[in-house]
């Protein structure tokens, strides 16, 4: 069995943190029912609402299913009580990364914002079609301007967003933080 | 001045073991107009008013003050004792120095006795100032109204005119019958509901006392209690009641129009000259103007000549004392939950469709058949909670029939086609009535499936089979599930004129719209217009057998109403001094009851429906309404007899209103919960009467703090007195901080009639507070002044 001790305070951080509509959840069901991304995976809205409201702290932030949610928020427009439900699990994800559980994915996506600035890089099919359209070749971005990045990767650290996705940035001895 | 006589009750112990009532007795006889001052062991014992029967006799007295337990327990007793010795009832003030008093002051014997003396002072004060009042008698028509003829309206209609009593039953539909008149069977003992009503609908319609105006609305009512004027609006049906026959075949047939049936929710078509339904009361066809297109064939086909086109709108006019509304709900409209496709998917059907289509004298002839190929269905599931508990279509409450009924339709079908699949989704099953929780152990034995679910959503498939995406929730499994049919159980809404109806009685409603009784639990069926009652699904969703019930009880409401033939009104009622009156309508505006009207450029007070709030006396600006019982002099009187020898600081004047806030005092006492002794009640009927200018006769006295007590938010015995108490005050005290007074001095609460811990504390809060801030008018002084003020106000305290 599943250990479902209540943790009062998780449930206590969830409202204060977007889920304030939290505790009005009767558990119809209508939400799972509605969810596009339970018919792929093992994600249960109900379910994650459910863990929210018995403050199931360790299961629900350590849980893969959190990040399958895919925010169409088809949940909030039917459900019968009128539960913020993206909210309660924004705020389950944000308590997430902060205990440490971030996606590989999202880890993999914020690695490539602070090494190049980007989420996605310009592919070597996108420099072609910027060559044919007479476009320069690197876009007038980060790309160009290192400073710009410098700055990106001070943001990151100071917010300590670096630490979060355990890629911990070396700025260098001579790097001001300001 | 009067000759007032002072009675002290020991209360065996209760009082006389915490209060010194020797020594109030003392003091009491020493009080100017006072020619006697006793203590008695039980005033409320026979010894003890036989006694103060003698003395009003022995010493001519003009008014008596008895010091007892709170009013609330025997004023009205009491008031019995002096009108059997000669004096006007209300000629007697009490002072309860016991709830307020004795029981909450336990441990400090001389400052309870110090307020109990203040307390008698008060009483005396007002007694002054009484006046004798008689309550008044006014004659009362003894017909009844009746608006709705559905169960619950044929029911009141039946017991009344049983009693005698001359009834007009008002429905606005062609037939009466209601809702229940298209049900086929009714839980839990599944009897055919047209069988139960049809009887009771024709006694009413054959009925020697009873009216029946069908096709009709309510168009005005005037009046009061006892003499309401309603105009009633027949519309033409186009067929003349007393010649048609009902035979409808001879019409009907020739009749071109057909159009889809309403009571069949379009499942069958009728045509324009047709019976509502074959069991419709009274028995005669209607023309539906909407869909007619006049072309007189069916004229040709009546033998008894009973078409009439020349029908015009008639105008009815009739007198009565009492008005029952049971206008009944509406079924909610499922294509507002466009999830379900209701309306384009062919086999989702509603509740009342399915009732319509396994009744025998359906469309069907009782056949359960899909609506897109007649095909029997072999696998059918109900949808629970479709527009009830439902935040996205505005409907938050549980509409409480649809699980039974899902249940008994449920049955109904096994029973019928035992190879067909039923699954029920629910949320939660409600099955609170006698037998209603055995009926859903019977539906599951009987092969019924429940599923705990809401369904999110429903599509068609090229054969028409609805298929339904859900979670079951127990078995934590996401689901796509093809069925045959499927079936929206819909709840119930408020009646689409119901607003109307509001604004014509001056009805209130609840936050969902239906019709509010005047007490949730107390005063089920009636409303805060005195001679007007409610009952039925126009209160809310509930049962047949509730319904009937609620016929009945509101029928017996208006029986003891009409009965007697006239009606005694309590004498507190407000009036105005025409002299004094400006025509400013501050009190047309304020009144709540529509009793106010500005005629001539005075106002006009009808006394007869005043209910003696106060709330028009407290805003009247050249104080020229006069509340009786509670008048400005008699409530300054109290203010100012405390004041003028101010025993105590910090010393609270609070006023209370009589229902929730005084009854919160008085069970603070019955509990015994002790508190400061610093304050000092006067009693109101609502806080709304009370007049900011009462506040500041208390601060300019000397009062330290002032509480301003209702009941809670909402729950006002008057509608929103305790709103306009709120707001007057939070105007006050912005006033007086201005000048630069401490508005910490005012304060208001609301407290329930339960709620005596709640009343102890505030008390004990306000009374620190008060302490901090120092005595009335120190933050005008500087420091030494203040204490000074101190100085004095301790040596009065302690001598």
């Amino acid at each position: 069995m599943a250990d479902i001790t209540p943790n009062p305070d998780f449930t206590r951080e969830v409202i204060a943190n977007g889920g304030e509509t939290l505790n009005l959840c009767y558990q119809c069901g209508t939400c799972t029912g509605s969810c596009l991304s339970s018919r792929m995976t093992a994600f249960k809205t109900r379910k994650a609402v459910r863990m929210a409201q018995l403050g199931m702290k360790d299961q629900v932030l350590s849980s893969k299913d959190l990040w399958y949610c895919t925010t169409c928020y088809t949940c909030y427009e039917r459900c019968p009580r009128g539960v913020d439900i993206p909210g309660v699990l924004f705020a389950m994800r944000n308590l997430a990364v902060q205990a440490g559980h971030m996606a590989e994915g999202h880890k993999r996506t914020s690695e490539a914002i602070i090494t190049y600035g980007h989420a996605v890089r310009p592919s070597d099919k996108n420099t072609e079609l910027r060559k044919a359209l007479g476009l320069v070749e690197t876009p007038p971005t980060v790309l160009v301007h290192e400073s710009g990045l410098m700055d990106i990767k001070r943001i990151m650290c100071k917010t300590g967003f670096d630490k979060l996705i355990g890629k911990p940035i070396d700025l260098g001895a001579g790097a001001v933080l300001k | 001045m009067p000759r007032i006589g002072v009675y002290i009750c020991h209360c065996g112990l209760n009082i006389a073991s915490v209060v010194n009532v020797e020594e109030l007795r003392e003091y009491a006889e020493e009080l100017d107009d006072v020619v006697t001052a006793k203590d008695i062991d039980y005033v409320c014992s026979d010894a003890g008013q036989d006694e103060i029967k003698l003395d009003i006799e022995r010493h001519n007295l003009e008014r008596v003050v008895i010091a007892a337990c709170s009013p609330r327990m025997h004023e009205s007793t009491l008031r019995k004792t002096l009108g059997e010795a000669g004096l006007n009832p209300y000629l007697l003030e009490v002072a309860n120095i016991r709830e307020q008093c004795s029981w909450v002051h336990i441990a400090d014997s001389a400052k309870a006795t110090q307020k109990a003396k203040d307390l008698i002072r008060m009483a005396v004060s007002k007694a002054r100032w009484l006046e004798p009042l008689y309550p008044r008698k006014i004659p009362a028509i003894k017909n009844a109204l009746i608006i709705g003829g559905g169960v619950a309206g044929i029911n009141a209609a039946l017991d009344l005119a049983d009693a005698g009593h001359e009834v007009y039953l008002v429905e606005k539909k062609f037939t009466i019958g209601g809702h229940m008149a298209l049900l086929n069977e009714i839980f839990p003992s599944n009897d055919c509901s047209i069988c139960v009503l049809a009887p009771k609908m024709v006694d009413a319609s054959t009925h020697p006392h009873i009216t029946l105006y069908t096709n009709s609305e309510v168009e005005s009512v005037e009046g009061s209690v006892g003499n309401f004027k309603v105009r009633i609006k027949k519309k033409p049906r186009y067929v003349d009641e007393d010649k048609c026959k009902g035979c409808i075949e001879d019409c009907a047939n020739l009749c071109p129009i057909e159009v889809p049936n309403e009571v069949d929710a379009g499942i069958s078509n009728r045509k324009a000259i047709y019976l509502p339904i074959p069991q419709a009361v009274p028995l005669c066809a209607c023309i539906d103007p909407e869909h007619c297109v006049g072309c007189r064939l069916c004229e040709e086909g009546c033998e008894p000549k009973a078409i009439n086109f020349d029908q015009k709108d008639e105008r009815i006019e009739v007198d009565v004392g009492a008005i029952i509304v049971a206008t009944g709900y509406k079924p909610f409209d499922a294509a507002r939950k466009p999830e379900y496709g209701y309306g384009t998917i062919p086999n989702v059907i509603t509740t009342m469709e399915l009732e319509r289509l396994l009744n025998a004298s359906g469309p069907t002839r009782g056949k359960v058949k899909r609506i897109s190929d007649g095909r029997v269905p072999g696998k059918v599931a109900f949808i629970q909670c479709v527009g009830s508990r439902d935040a996205q279509v505005g409907n938050l409450y549980c509409s409480s029939v649809c699980c039974m009924s899902a249940m008994k339709n449920a049955q109904l079908i096994r029973e019928r086609y035992p190879d067909t699949e039923v699954k029920i989704f629910y949320i939660d099953i409600r099955a609170t009535g006698s037998g209603y929780e055995e009926y859903y152990d019977k539906a599951r034995k009987e092969g019924v499936k429940f599923i705990r679910s809401s369904v999110s959503e429903v599509w068609d498939t090229r054969n028409h089979n609805p298929v339904m995406r859900y979670e079951d929730t127990l078995a934590c499994e996401s689901r796509e599930e093809e069925f045959d049919m499927v079936v929206l159980s819909i709840g119930m809404e408020p009646s689409e004129n119901i607003k109307e109806l509001e604004s014509i009685l001056n009805l209130a409603e609840n936050p969902a719209g239906f019709l509010a009784p005047a007490h949730l639990k107390t005063r089920p069926v009636d409303t805060h217009v005195d001679g007007i009652f409610i009952a039925g699904c126009a209160i809310g969703p509930k049962d047949i057998q509730t319904s009937i019930a609620q016929g009945c009880a509101a029928a017996s409401h208006a029986f003891r109403l009409l009965e007697p033939g006239e009606i005694e009104l309590e004498p507190f009622s407000a009036y105005v001094i025409d002299m004094l009156c400006t025509g400013c309508k501050l009190c047309e505006d304020i009144c709540q009851y529509d009793n106010i009207k500005l005629i001539d450029g005075v106002a006009k007070l009808d006394e007869v429906t005043c209910k003696g709030c106060g709330s028009c006396a407290a805003a009247c600006p050249t104080g020229a309404i006069v509340v009786r019982h509670f008048t400005d002099e008699q409530i300054y009187s109290q203010i100012n007899s405390v004041l003028g020898d101010k025993s105590e600081y910090p010393l609270i004047i609070a006023f209370l209103c009589n229902w929730c806030a005084y009854a919160g005092a008085d069970i603070a006492g019955s509990l015994r919960i002790q508190y400061p002794t610093n304050v000092r009640i006067i009693r109101v009927m609502c806080s709304g009467r009370v007049n900011p200018r009462f506040v500041l006769e208390a601060i300019q006295n000397g009062a330290d703090g002032v509480l301003v007590a209702g009941c809670r938010q909402g729950e006002c015995h008057y509608g929103e007195g305790n709103y306009l108490a709120r707001r007057r005050m939070k105007i006050l005290k912005e006033i007086l901080r201005d000048v630069g007074f401490d508005d910490r001095r005012i304060r208001v609460a609301g407290i329930s009639a339960s709620d005596g811990e709640k009343f102890a504390e505030i008390i004990h809060d306000f009374t620190e507070e008060l302490m901090r801030i120092g005595p009335t008018g120190a933050e005008f002084m500087g420091e030494e002044d203040a204490e000074s003020i101190l100085e004095v106000e301790n040596s009065n305290d302690s001598g």
